[in-house]
């Protein structure tokens, strides 16, 4: 008798500990949308800032957004398919190698976005003279995100099936030619998702791009690298969070933030059925 | 065996491009260890152990900063791994399949929530509640060492909640069933057979979340008060949890940033404070990894 | 490939929406202060002229003058004067100061101090917060409460104003350590809601419903931060709005500087709560505004 109420004690502690967890998610996301929704508009996705972000719309903001993402991508996505390649063909034999390869990864992904935002300082606005720039922005949410995309990568060539391979062994291929016409093509889908993942991180990071890449008023669309920041949805909302006493500017921080989550949430989301069927797949070992 | 040329346009492209990658690792540590070379010869240890930060004098002690930083880390986990792992341990093992993907759900998008969100809703509506739930105690402001380890813990539900929920589901089925078989209900299976199994990821999570909370910068900024030298006498005091304070990302994201561009001193300073986070955060990160794959290899 | 793809969705929406490729912008950094006005000006400039301009507002007035002298940005905004420490720090940088209004620090006090009675501070007093020997406000006629002193930034032109006043240079502050705020709009928010709290804060924005501009005793009479009484320097912590430029001022910049001083930029200036330069030669027309 006792052990069976212990049983359902626990069971009791523990679900109200769920419910707690999904509860928080439900009262952000209605916090927000609550707050914002009366800020959206087909003006809001179309104009841009006026008055100090009081009046206009966030259309500049949106366009950087997406400027930085691509430029993420466009960096990430072959640089870790390089290293997805190095850990599981070419240093296929070499375990040594691939253990430091993985060690750096794990440390990459453990790196505080704001030091990628120093880093850029130096390195870019400093060193390289090029002031604030979009390609600055872009390269270090990509040197961010690079872990996600990886690993990713990694272990769906890793979950290739053998015989694939030694099919194409058989017919003689050479190791590039199997690489290229059959590892690739297969495991494009582990890019997709570690893409889409990172990019949904890489949305909303401020850290990164406010000395470096983006500013909070004026810039449009960038013409060259040096001298070419852009604008962004998450400084936007940094810079107005710390001026929200204007209730003009209240209700369109929160818009922001609505549309910011709602781009947040799409890329997350095109992601998850494939991360959660490998969740469950694990399970049931 | 694949027949091998030496070398191939797609072998030599990945050699490059990975190259590049690692080289910016390193890079990125070497460059503020380097960068913070003045500093450490102009105050030695004392940067670590001095509590004053005083630029204009030349004073640079971080011990405050580094206080600041484990003091709003310990308060997020308190919160957050209780609630974490407990919900992470409901939705594993008591959970039909159904409901368990719906709250694997949930949690994935709230993990994607940006910081800057949190920092909007802890300037605009946690800083005044935490202010007004206070009020017995005085606190000067909403801005407090509380506040950010509040926030930071509704940030870090999600990761622990999920690493902890990968550990616990490592664990074979077929020990469960076993367990079961012998007559032990849910709960004592869970305590007896899997929690034990599972405690080496699950501290992994804990120590992964820790990291993440030790350089959150955004949301941490905009309500722990950017107060510096705020040191606990006696030591163990309770009180700075309810003053404002300083952690060490929320002095990186700050001002001082952009008065120390063109001073070296006051520049290698604040290098020295990215050095001392990033060596804080990577030997939690890479002590988490390691409990993960001893986790996997069990 | 996905990636393809995507990459030619993004050109052409590039494509679709450039404008035409030309000139470089013209960059404007500095004071959260004297931003309002100049960033108005810059998007009626851009709606009338064509005109691509980006104003920014990180690290203040400090923020302005480095930005300015590292040649990132070609105009910069500051509330205070460039510091001879500032001319040698940046050689080659033939720092111009152009005026464009005026404006007062006040300090501001959330609510409850106000109207606990606590008007009007001295010197002394002030000096007695800032260091730390004062912090109750029972001690200056107020409430029992302790006094929760926001700091600005150092760096920033509103705090340079203060301890100018204090000590008489920014180098002869003592070293103190408050919570810190950023921007004149961040101040304004904490002190709101906050009892028992006090900032520094450009006097056009405290707008008296909130939070409270204290007048100064000196000798006796108690100055509040009055357009009369900025205007006639009776109110110390008063100080100028510059737009900086190194050299003589060219093309857009000089654009943007003719607005600025012209009568249509001056409104703006006079629109966001300064003091424009017409009024500061003329301390009655100040008055006679009713403001």
């Amino acid at each position: 008798m006792r052990r069976k109420a212990v049983h359902h004690l626990f069971r009791l502690a523990t679900g109200v500990c769920a419910a707690a967890a999904c509860g928080v998610f439900f009262l952000i996301v209605w916090a927000i949308a609550s707050r914002g929704w009366a800020a959206l508009s087909w003006r809001f996705f179309t104009e841009q800032i006026r008055l100090v972000g009081a009046d206009g719309g966030i259309f500049y903001n949106l366009l950087g957004t997406l400027i930085l993402l691509a430029t993420a991508l466009a960096a990430s996505a072959p640089t870790a398919t390089a290293l997805a390649l190095l850990h599981g063909v070419y240093l296929r034999h070499h375990p040594r190698p691939r253990r430091l390869l993985t060690l750096a990864l794990t440390v990459l992904n453990g790196v505080p976005s704001i030091l990628f935002g120093i880093f850029g300082l130096i390195v870019f606005v400093q060193w390289l003279g090029w002031g604030k720039s979009w390609l600055t922005g872009g390269l270090l949410l990509g040197f961010m995100i690079l872990p996600t995309v990886t690993v990713s990568l990694m272990e769906r060539i890793a979950g290739l099936p053998a015989r694939y391979l030694e099919a194409a062994a058989g017919l003689g291929l050479t190791q590039s030619q199997i690489v290229r016409s059959v590892i690739l093509p297969q495991s494009v889908g582990g890019l997709v998702t570690g893409s889409l993942l990172g990019l949904a991180r890489a949305a909303g990071e401020t850290a990164p791009i406010m000395f470096t890449a983006t500013i909070f008023a004026g810039a449009t669309v960038p013409n060259g690298i040096k001298e070419n920041p852009v604008l962004s949805l998450p400084y936007h909302i940094f810079v107005l969070a710390q001026d929200s006493f204007d209730p003009a500017v209240g209700a369109k921080v929160w818009g922001t933030a609505l549309v910011l989550l709602g781009v947040v949430f799409a890329l997350s989301l095109l992601a998850l059925p494939v991360r959660l069927k490998a969740h469950e797949e694990a399970r049931e070992g | 065996m694949a027949r091998r040329r030496r070398w191939s346009l797609t072998k030599a492209a990945s050699w490059t491009f990975s190259v590049v990658a690692l080289a910016g690792i390193a890079g990125l540590a070497a460059l503020f260890a380097v960068q913070s070379l003045p500093v450490w010869k102009h105050a030695g240890w004392g940067f670590l152990t001095g509590r004053e930060w005083f630029f204009r004098e030349s004073l640079f002690g971080a011990a405050p900063m580094i206080y600041g930083t484990l003091v709003v880390a310990a308060v997020a986990l308190a919160l957050a791994a209780p609630v974490g792992i407990g919900a992470a341990v409901f939705t594993s093992e008591f959970l039909p399949r159904r409901w368990r993907l719906a709250v694997k759900l949930a949690i994935e998008l709230l993990a994607g929530v940006p910081s800057v969100v949190y920092g909007l809703l802890g300037i605009l509506l946690l800083r005044n509640w935490v202010y007004d739930a206070l009020e017995p105690f005085e606190p000067l402001s909403g801005d407090t060492l509380l506040t950010a380890g509040v926030l930071l813990a509704v940030m870090l539900l999600p990761t622990v909640m999920t690493l902890a929920e990968d550990a616990l589901r490592g664990v074979p089925g077929a020990q469960r069933a076993a367990a079961r078989g012998l007559g032990l209900t849910a709960t004592e299976t869970v305590l007896h057979v899997t929690l034990p199994q599972a405690a080496p990821g699950i501290l992994a999570a804990v120590l992964l979340s820790l990291g993440r909370a030790l350089g959150e910068m955004i949301a941490v900024f905009l309500v722990v008060g950017r107060q510096d030298n705020q040191w606990p006498a006696p030591v163990h005091s309770v009180r700075p949890l309810l003053e404002a304070g300083q952690t060490l990302s929320s002095k990186l994201g700050g001002a001082e940033i952009n008065i120390a561009y063109g001073d070296p001193l006051h520049w290698a300073a604040m290098a020295g404070l990215a050095l001392v986070l990033l060596l804080l955060v990577t030997t939690l990160t890479l002590l988490g990894a390691r409990l993960r794959r001893t986790d996997h290899a069990t | 490939m996905h990636v393809i793809r995507l990459g030619a969705a993004v050109a052409a929406g590039w494509l679709a929406v450039a404008p035409g490729f030309a000139a470089g912008p013209l960059k404007i950094n500095g004071s959260t202060t004297v931003n309002p006005p100049v960033a108005e000006a810059a998007e009626l400039l851009r709606a009338e002229k064509g005109l691509k301009i980006q104003v920014d507002t990180q690290g203040g007035s400090s923020g302005g003058i480095s930005m300015l002298a590292e040649g990132m940005v070609q105009l910069g905004m500051s509330s205070k004067h460039v510091s001879a420490a500032d001319r040698s720090k940046f050689p080659a940088c033939d720092f111009r100061e152009i005026h464009i209004g005026e404006d007062a620090v006040a300090m501001i006090v959330s609510r409850d101090v106000w109207e606990g009675g606590v008007r009007a501070l001295s010197r002394e007093q002030l000096a007695g917060i800032y260091e730390g020997r004062i912090r109750n406000w029972k001690d200056v006629g107020g409430p029992d409460r302790r006094i929760a002193f926001f700091n600005k930034e150092p760096g920033r032109g509103t705090w340079e104003v203060f301890v100018h006043w204090l000590y008489g240079d920014a180098k002869k502050a003592p070293s103190v350590s408050f919570p810190e705020v950023g921007g004149n709009e961040e101040a304004r928010n904490k002190v709101a809601s906050t009892r028992g709290a006090m900032s520094q804060l450009s006097s056009s924005w405290a707008d008296g419903k909130r939070v409270f501009a204290l007048g100064l005793k000196r000798d006796g009479r108690v100055i509040g931060p009055s357009s009369e009484n900025i205007a006639s320097g009776a109110y110390p912590m008063s100080r100028p709005l510059f737009v900086l430029t190194c050299g003589e001022p060219q093309g857009e910049a000089k654009t943007m500087i003719d607005f600025l001083v012209g009568e249509r930029g001056q409104a703006l200036v006079k629109k966001h709560g300064y003091l424009t330069l017409a009024e500061l030669k003329n301390p009655e027309a100040a008055r006679d505004a009713g403001r």
